[in-house]
């Protein structure tokens, strides 16, 4: 079992959730949330900048600006990993930063309230 | 490797925080806002009980040799009056077994592993 998140655009959410129900996941829930990402950011300057050099530093200037974004947590079994991550990346898809990101984290156990069920029988 | 950490703040600690780190070389975070309670079962001023209090969460994937200096980061702003008080909130580390940008379509999980074998 795994949890996907994701952080995608608050316009693609539509469009997300239809991708979502197609690949036959049905159960999600979604967060405002606020971030930034790496964006125009020079690799080299942040490398400098983890080093510790303070030019680096005075580079990155203002990119701290946080943008809205929509946070999805999904909680899959094994073999739907691939697909829903896939979907989501075909969706969310228009190749310029800020497009977000996906992450994939191991869940150890899922419990369903109503009846108790644990396991993968949980979330199917 | 990859590690997710994940730091319950303070709320007007927030933006010190978001500072400090991207001083530090983390720019990708995710903030969202948060209600709970610690061990102190909440907070109790005179008569009312207060025992779901506003909290900031921010998300940041991070690489595994960088956890201890992004811990340290966080601990030092987020601390109140630099020595700590009950409610100045956690920091969680989880594995990341796969993380992918949605702009370019890469995995980034393969990289890493790289980077620290290499």
């Amino acid at each position: 079992m795994k949890e996907v998140i994701a952080v995608v655009r608050i316009n693609m959410m539509n469009q997300t959730k239809q991708a979502l129900t197609d690949c036959g996941v049905d159960a999600f829930f979604a967060h405002e949330a606020h971030g930034r990402g790496k964006g125009f950011v020079n690799p080299k300057v942040l490398k400098g900048v983890q080093q510790g050099y303070e030019e680096a530093a005075a580079l990155l200037g203002e990119k701290g600006k946080l943008y809205p974004k929509r946070m999805i947590t999904a909680v899959v079994e094994d073999s739907k990993v691939g697909c829903v991550v896939e979907t989501i990346i075909n969706t969310n898809r228009t190749g310029k930063p800020g497009d977000g990101k996906v992450f994939v984290v191991p869940m150890a156990d899922a419990v369903r309230v109503r009846t108790g069920e644990t396991g993968v029988k949980s979330i199917s | 490797m990859l590690l997710m950490i994940r730091s319950i703040i303070r709320p007007e600690k927030a933006d010190a925080v978001l500072a400090a780190l991207m001083d530090a070389g983390f720019p990708a975070v995710t903030k969202y806002s948060v209600a709970g309670r610690g061990k102190q079962r909440g907070i109790k001023i005179g008569e009312v009980t207060y025992d779901e209090l506003p909290k900031v969460m921010l998300m940041s994937v991070i690489n595994a040799a960088d956890k201890d200096f992004f811990i340290d980061t966080v601990m030092k702003t987020a601390r109140s009056k630099g020595k700590g008080a009950f409610g100045d909130g956690k920091i969680f580390i989880s594995d990341v077994s796969e993380s992918w940008t949605i702009s370019s379509g890469v995995n980034e999980t393969a990289a890493a592993t790289e980077e620290v074998t290499a």
